[in-house]
């Protein structure tokens, strides 16, 4: 790793631009800090296999230095490989010109900030950079000490260093005292970063307690650590030609083309020779790139970006899977369905990427979710992105699906409303941002595509279940409309004709047909909608097993009742007999008042409901720890 | 007590009711799907002849027939023309507002009528409008009568004589109300008009405001004329008015306006040849022969008026240019041959991108205050009307 690793000497331009990097206000630092701090114990993790389990502590303890601004404790512990001594003060102490930086891999770093400037930010604030304990599989005890940032020399300096006892094994823990203001849920807010990082990390298991509120602990539904595929070599028509020259200065010495055919993914011999044929000098090719002049350069890079090339393979992008996505959006909060997509990788903008969907419909969201704008997430290379979500491709694809279709509220060209979450991730080695920010993906024509196509897809699945739903209610109303207008009909009708009563009663008799009929026809209708989402969820069975989670040994133990069925069973077995009961009743003797059957019926739904409820709260006290 | 009639119709409407319930009840005696047909009243289905003068229904009707989602619709209709049956047996009137609230007591008071409980009186209006045209009455002979606005009448000249519902006798001089006008209300047709001198002409002003500013400054002092304030969208009482005025005096009616689209199709066109909405009663509520004043675009530049710009960025400025637009291509009104005029400042709106409200003539010569007056008699005399 520590080859890799280059000192940067930018550490005192950093110092003075903090604010270019995620820290311009106080709500940013706190949120960049623990960005930063979890990305990278996410990646250490993966870098050797290990099934990551994260802690989280965000904690107010006074004033900040500036007025504005809290003095926040932010503490993120992992089970990392932990660091070595040596490494430590490099970590978090000198700025790098960071390790992953145009590697061509799906890995994290998107914000290319390190951890050093989180460093610097609680050093410049609290006058102490950060407090770390590590220990690595080789350590019998742990360090624990104080790694500030000496700016003026670039370096970083450890400070009351101490061997503590760990009960670990290895990991890493790291603690930063700073300025910053604690935001917990919103579009920037801490609770929407540990979602959304939860969301699309199924192998995470992650604790956290946030300010004065209690533990939650979220376990992991996958045990598949996921590997960030080896990274490939660039490929000619993803970079700007600043980029190519800089490459270039690595190969110093070779000639152009050693450099263009080891360099490059993409580029043969026979490449060299359509190089040749659209008007690259012959002699330029065995010329060492150090004789190379700036015009000499935009030269050659015209020729290649004139020359027709093969794709860059989709073998290096990294996915979360349909599966686990499904498993872990359940995770989020009490769902009472959800629809997932990923897609097959796909070349956009000559850059491989994949894209991916996961959809869900909470329970528990506040009675305005229905008129308020669905909740959007959206990840670059599983990083949640939380700020100008405007102009990003994601939005725009959002925006552009008319979710009508599939039975969500949205008016024209804005996003949809309703107590929905919708997480689209982008992975690619190749993401290109909007702006220096990294919050927004670029909207080219081919992403935007790519990404509604995928949105369309998943809504089509939620769409079963939304008319389904619909169906159900339609049928219900109907027939309750039945009952209360046919005998007010007929009985004006009559008034109004002047007829006896017999007359009356017959055409109530022929009222209750044709109105009989059309509930029927309704029962039709929703059976076939019933039907259509049960074959969807047969296929969907197929493929990964029961996704439910109510199943959850946990949750049978604790309340027998309910384990026998899941709970979708359970609410669409009630729903179709309280209907097909009501209508048979209705048919036969609607002038009775049938306000007796309707309290029964109310009960059975409200018991349904009762039923879920409880589910869902043991096992929610289950995963939540005891202060 | 027998009301006055609004028109001379054969239509028996108790009879009629009693008929199209009992067809409805042996339908449903025979497990049949009643139906209700109502005349389709959307501009889609308006008719226009120049010669005729107001715009008629086509042929097309709307079917409702019984099934779960109209089975509600039905009740409330039965339920209502119940009660405005009730209204024409006693003789009673009542506005659209009242009705919704006896609708409401009546439900309070009973409580398997629960069901047909209007929320709001925009559902009991539409449930009357419903019944007007299944049986293609007007309101007024259900006994039921808006409050309506506009229709501020001003002349030294009119006397109006009303008969009323007790067969006595009332008349009104209009010239002994100084600066107050003369209101019709509901029924505009029931009123005798007589001319003291020979009227010239009648001027129907879009602005309540500047009639009376008109007025004020001596209009009618020194012109032989009526003036009414018709205060927007002309209501069914300054339609039938207007109608009585033409019928009844025979003196040429002048309507002086906005020019936007707004105004013309909307204020003037409701005026002259009726609506779509009112499809079955135009008859009654047009008046053909009103011209178009003003503003005229030929004003705006003799006159140099004020304008406004109509952008496409402004919400209601699109609207409004999408609706001269529509009523270009969908408006039978403006289709007519005849009215290749009035088309034509459609598409001089639309070309100009501009409005001119009717006050921008005060704008002409600020310093005297009857210039407004000298322009509209300088346009009716020159015969610069459409
Ligand atoms: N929690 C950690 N556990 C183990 N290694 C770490 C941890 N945090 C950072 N590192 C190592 O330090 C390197 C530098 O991190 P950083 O400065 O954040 O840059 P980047 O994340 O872009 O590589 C990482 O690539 C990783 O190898
Ligand atoms: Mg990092």
């Amino acid at each position: 790793m520590s080859s890799k690793i280059t000192t940067s000497s930018t550490a005192e331009y950093f110092a003075k631009n903090l604010q270019q990097v995620g820290f311009s206000s106080p709500l940013k630092a706190v949120l960049t800090t623990l960005k930063e701090a979890v990305d990278n114990s996410l990646d250490a993790c993966e870098d050797e296999g290990i099934a990551p389990e994260i802690t989280v502590q965000i904690k107010k303890v006074g004033k900040g230095s500036s007025k504005s601004a809290d003095l926040i404790v932010v503490t993120v512990e992992d089970n990392g490989p932990g660091l070595d001594e040596t490494l430590l003060p490099k970590v978090f102490g000198e700025y790098l010109a960071s390790s992953k930086f145009g590697r061509g891999q799906c890995s994290r770093g998107q914000q290319g900030i390190g951890i050093s400037a989180a460093t610097t930010w609680a050093q410049l604030t609290n006058a102490q950079g950060v407090k770390v304990i590590s220990k690595t599989k080789k350590m019998r005890k742990a360090i624990e000490a104080i790694i500030d940032v000496n700016i003026k020399g670039n370096k970083g300096v450890i400070k009351n260093r101490k061997s503590v006892d760990w009960d670990k094994p290895h990991g890493l823990k790291a603690e930063f005292r700073i300025d910053g203001r604690v935001q917990l849920n919103g579009d920037g807010g801490i609770l929407t970063y540990l979602e959304g990082t939860t969301l699309v990390n199924p192998h995470l298991t992650l604790n956290y307690k946030l300010l004065d509120h209690d533990w939650v602990n979220i376990g992991r539904v996958s045990e598949f650590v996921p590997q960030v595929p080896k990274p490939t070599l660039p490929h000619p028509h993803t970079m700007k030609l600043g980029e190519f020259m800089t490459h270039a200065h690595l190969f110093g010495k070779l000639t152009l083309k050693k450099f263009l055919t080891t360099g490059f993914s993409r580029i043969s011999d026979a490449t060299i020779k359509d190089f040749t044929k659209k008007g690259l000098k012959r002699a330029y090719l065995s010329q060492p790139l150090v004789k190379f002049n700036e015009t000499d350069f935009k030269e050659v890079f015209r020729v290649i970006q004139d020359t027709d090339l093969a794709n860059p393979t989709t073998r290096s992008v990294l996915v979360v899977g349909e599966e686990s996505l499904s498993k872990s959006i359940q995770r989020l909060g009490d769902i009472d369905f959800f629809s997932v997509m990923t897609r097959k990788p796909k070349i956009c903008d000559f850059k491989p990427v994949v894209v991916e969907v996961a959809i869900a419909r909470f329970l528990n969201k506040s009675q305005d979710a229905e008129s308020q704008g669905v909740q959007l997430l959206r990840f670059a290379n599983r990083v949640p992105l939380q700020f100008d979500k405007a102009s990003c491709a994601i939005t725009k694809a959002v925006e552009s699906v008319t979710w009508r279709s599939y039975g969500l509220a949205q008016s024209k060209n804005s996003l949809p409303q309703g107590p929905y979450v919708i997480a689209v991730s982008v992975t690619s080695p190749f993401i290109k941002f909007k702006n220096a920010s990294k919050e927004t993906i670029d909207a080219s024509e081919e992403l935007v595509e790519e990404i509604r196509r995928a949105l369309m897809q998943a809504g089509q699945k939620l769409g079963r279940h939304i008319r389904r739903e619909n169906k159900a209610a339609d049928l219900e109303r109907k027939i309750a409309y039945i009952a209360k207008f046919g005998p007010i009909l007929v009985d004006g009708l009559a008034r109004i004709a002047k007829a006896p009563k017999t007359r009356r009663n017959k055409a109530e008799e022929g009222l209750n047909k044709i109105l009989g009929k059309d509930s029927k026809e309704a029962e039709n209708e929703l059976k076939q909608a019933e039907d259509r989402l049960t074959a969807q969820k047969a296929k969907q069975k197929e493929k990964f097993g029961d996704l439910s989670i109510d199943k959850d040994p946990a949750v049978q133990e604790s309340k027998p009742a309910v384990k026998a069925t899941t709970k979708k069973a359970v609410s669409k077995k009630t729903t179709s007999k309280v209907v097909k009961k009501a209508s048979k009743k209705v048919v036969k003797k609607v002038a009775k008042k049938t306000a007796k059957k309707k309290a029964t019926k109310k009960k059975v739904v409200k018991k349904k409901i009762a039923k879920k409820k409880t589910t869902k709260k043991v096992k929610k006290t289950i995963l939540r720890k005891k202060k | 007590m027998a009301l006055l009639k609004v028109r001379k119709s054969k239509i028996n409407i108790p009879k009629e009711a009693q008929l199209m319930c009992d067809k409805m009840l042996k339908d449903l005696e025979r497990s049949k799907r009643p139906v209700l047909t109502a005349v389709k009243c959307s501009l889609d289905n308006s008719l226009y002849n120049s010669r005729v003068g107001y715009l008629t229904p086509g042929d097309k009707r709307v079917k409702t027939e019984l099934n779960v989602s109209s089975v509600q619709k039905l009740a409330r209709t039965v339920f209502m023309l119940e009660v405005l049956l009730n209204n024409i047996d006693t003789g009673a009137v009542n506005t659209k507002r009242e009705l919704y609230y006896m609708a409401k007591g009546l439900v309070k008071s009973e409580k398997e009528l629960k069901p047909l409980d209007f929320e709001e009186q925009t559902e009991s209006d539409a449930v009357i409008d419903y019944i007007c045209d299944v049986l293609e009455v007007y309101r007024e002979e259900l006994n039921c009568f808006a409050n309506d606005r506009g229709g501020q009448t001003y002349s030294k000249e009119l006397i109006v004589t009303e008969t009323l519902s007790d067969g006595t006798k009332a008349t009104v001089e209009l010239g002994s109300l100084g600066t107050s006008p003369f209101q019709p209300k509901n029924k505009p047709q029931a009123l005798q008009l007589k001319a003291k001198k020979k009227i010239d002409f009648c001027l129907v002003v879009e602005s309540e405001g500047t009639a009376n500013t008109l007025v004020a400054n001596g209009f009618t002092k020194r012109n032989k004329c009526i003036v009414m304030g018709a205060q927007g969208v002309p209501s069914n009482a300054v339609r039938g008015w207007c109608k009585t005025i033409q019928d009844q005096l025979k003196v040429p009616i002048y309507f002086f306006g906005d020019l936007d689209a707004y105004t013309l199709q909307n204020i003037y066109r409701t005026l002259k040849a009726g609506s779509a909405a009112s499809l079955i009663r135009n008859s009654d509520f047009s008046a053909p022969q009103v011209r178009f004043l003003g503003v005229l675009p030929e004003d705006v530049k003799k006159y140099d008026l004020l304008c406004y710009d109509v952008t496409t960025k402004d919400a209601s400025d699109a609207r409004s240019l999408k609706k001269a637009k529509d009523a270009l291509e969908n408006d039978p009104f403006f289709k007519d041959k005849k009215n290749k005029k009035l088309a034509s400042i459609l598409h001089w709106l639309i070309k100009n991108k501009v409005r001119c409200e009717q006050q921008s003539l005060f704008s002409v010569n600020p310093k005297d205050p009857l210039t407004t007056e000298k322009i509209i008699l300088e346009k009716i005399k020159r015969g610069s009307y459409v």
